[in-house]
């Protein structure tokens, strides 16, 4: 049964130094989300260079809505509504592929790679008002890419991606993608999926918390320590120099560039120990030049976090799934280096193996720690989640993001800021008819 | 000749029960010093230099897996796996140097947090004598669900 029909006033759910328990259980407010979070909003959707070839595709959510994601004829990415225009049948059966049309099994409809109505059987029992071009499969009415990243919104309206994004996450993705010599990621390396029995929002917290992982990981610390001497976990101390920011939007950045500057820099792209590291530096400064190339390498990728569902992490490019308000699936797909020496892309394989996965010695145990999370949230005495951690001395820097220390909650205050301002947003506002109008005109 | 049946079925169950019973020391023991430990992502075969594996592990890295498994704080296995697995269809086909390539099945059940999940698969052994028993030099796990979203399979498989 349903406590209230009432809207939810999420001023009551988000303070400043808080959050209410209830945002990560009430199926209401996960309804919510999927409507102005995931379908409203800016997603991530995938990465061209998945589909390298015309008729390449990949099967996608957006949210809960089945996406296929398609090199055209042409060359052009396409984001497609996987539902036949007749009678809903999924068109797209298989995760990825190459095709050169999708075929409703049902009736026999046919679509391009573009989504235009190639064929319709037995044709002749439509009248005249039936035009093949009303009915092509439907597109996302929005997309956009950045760097190969592709992201989609299902409302015609609303800011541009560019907008979304914003130069400081733009910096942080181009720092990611440039560790390649020609600047191009290849995402062909394959996924980790794993899930989890809890909500969505602990993921992406958690990839942007810089105080759980000389708790959480200890064990993969103290792996390291015991095969290279090396103690790494200063990084995580509050006496680290590695800082937390609030990128605006909801994206948010651990950023260990401090902590590589002052210990070397290439820390994450393992140069100069792999056979290969001097010639991958000569190539990256005859491309970007001496300063740039120092600049990359000393980023080593990057740690961020693309407000909803999007993660650059080491190397790889995670992606968040909400399924229900208590199930959780992540995808995460390492990337590699075009035109990098093979050693080193092998070198950041075996880098991600070790951490990541459903059988790796890292990101498990933070599962676990979601899955306490959520058990715990059943106790609700005293409902709250307590976020003021380094509020006191956050500051502004130049840019004018907001900074912190790498332990301090900067980022999570992010995130939390940017969820109640799209969960604000009124669920049936005359901008909402109006949206609602122009999808429909648009497929007119 | 193909080498004993028997002797070999054996050593299978051995492995078996030590998993099943997280024996990390006495698993970790049954491997060569060369050793390859091969769980495949997505598919069933590839090019494991250019495509992530759950699990690509050479004796090293099989170590650290059961340092941290034992160390009694990999929270993924605080509460452990109540795990347990049969072992058949197994096939033999004898190699050079008394090395034997064994082709086997199992069934995995794990319950963890009240929730029963199901594991199947192929599994492939290279077994190398070593005294009266075996060591392990290679062991390929393909997993009928190495392409679906897999909750937790920290336990030894």
């Amino acid at each position: 049964m349903k406590s209230s029909r009432l809207a939810i006033d999420y001023n009551d759910l988000v303070k400043e130094d808080r959050i209410h328990g209830r945002v990560y259980t009430d199926p209401e407010i996960f309804e919510e989300e999927m409507e102005k979070v995931f379908y409203r909003g800016w997603v991530y959707v995938g990465h061209d260079s998945e589909i390298p070839n015309p008729g390449d595709f990949q099967l996608r959510k957006m949210g809960r809505q089945s996406v296929i994601m398609v090199r055209d004829e042409d060359g052009h990415v396409q984001l497609l509504l996987n539902r036949c225009t007749h009678r809903a049948n999924a068109v797209c059966q298989v995760e990825r592929g190459n095709t050169k049309k999708f075929r409703c099994a049902y009736h026999g409809w046919t679509f391009r790679t573009n989504g235009e109505l190639l064929g319709v059987t037995y044709s002749d029992r439509y009248d005249e008002s039936f035009r093949k071009e009303d009915f092509g499969l439907r597109k996302v009415p929005r997309m956009g890419i950045y760097r190969g990243f592709v992201f989609g919104s299902l409302s015609p309206v609303g800011i541009t991606l560019d907008e979304h994004l914003g130069r400081p996450a733009k910096e942080q993705i181009d720092l990611f993608v440039d560790l390649s010599p020609v600047g191009e990621l290849d995402v062909t390396a394959g996924v980790h999926k794993y899930g989890y029995r809890a909500n969505w929002k602990f993921q992406i917290e958690n990839s942007m918390d810089g105080y759980h992982p000389n708790f959480v990981h200890q064990t993969f610390f103290d792996n390291i320590k015991r095969r290279t001497g090396a103690n790494i976990t200063g990084v995580f101390a509050s006496h680290s120099v590695c800082l937390s920011r609030d990128l605006g939007n909801g994206h948010a950045l651990l950023d260990f560039r401090p902590y590589n500057k002052a210990n070397g820099a290439g820390l994450r792209a393992a140069l100069p120990t792999t056979p290969s590291g001097s010639a991958y530096r000569e190539t990256m400064v005859a491309r970007y030049g001496k300063e740039r190339t120092e600049e990359i390498l000393t980023s080593g990728g990057t740690h961020l976090l693309v407000f909803p569902n999007l993660v650059l992490i080491g190397v790889q490019i995670r992606v968040i799934r909400p399924i229900k308000i208590d199930e959780t699936e992540v995808f995460l797909y390492p990337t590699r280096l075009k035109d990098a020496p093979e050693d080193i892309n092998i070198t950041r394989l075996r880098g991600h193996e070790s951490f990541y996965g459903p059988a790796g010695g890292g990101a498990t145990d933070d599962l676990e720690m979601f899955e306490r999370n959520q058990m715990g949230l059943s106790a609700q005495v005293d409902p709250w989640l307590y976020l003021a951690r380094g509020l006191h001395r956050e500051y502004e820097d130049v840019d004018g993001s907001l900074v912190g220390q790498v332990t301090d909650e900067v980022t999570q205050r992010a995130i939390w800021k940017q969820w109640k301002k799209v969960m604000l947003q009124g669920t049936e506002t005359p901008a909402r008819r109006r949206a609602n109008g122009a999808v429909r005109r648009a497929v007119q | 000749m193909l080498p004993d049946r028997h002797h070999i079925e054996s050593f299978l169950y051995r492995e078996a029960r030590l998993m099943d019973s997280h024996a990390y020391d006495e698993w970790f023991a049954l491997w060569t010093d060369d050793a390859l430990y091969w769980i495949p992502s997505n598919d069933d075969d590839f090019d494991p230099q250019r495509h992530v594996s759950i699990v690509y592990e050479n004796k090293a890295r099989i170590e650290d897996r059961i340092t941290r498994l034992r160390s009694g704080v990999a929270y993924a296995q605080d509460p452990r796996s109540r795990v347990s697995r049969v072992i058949a269809n197994v096939e033999i086909e004898a190699g050079e140097n008394g090395e034997v390539t064994v082709y086997s099945t199992f069934n995995l059940t794990a319950l963890r947090r009240s929730k029963m999940d199901t594991f199947a698969g192929r599994t492939i052994h290279k077994l190398r004598p070593d005294g009266e028993s075996f060591k392990i030099a290679y062991k390929k796990v393909i997993l009928i669900n190495n392409d679906e979203v897999i909750n937790n399979m920290t336990f030894l498989v």
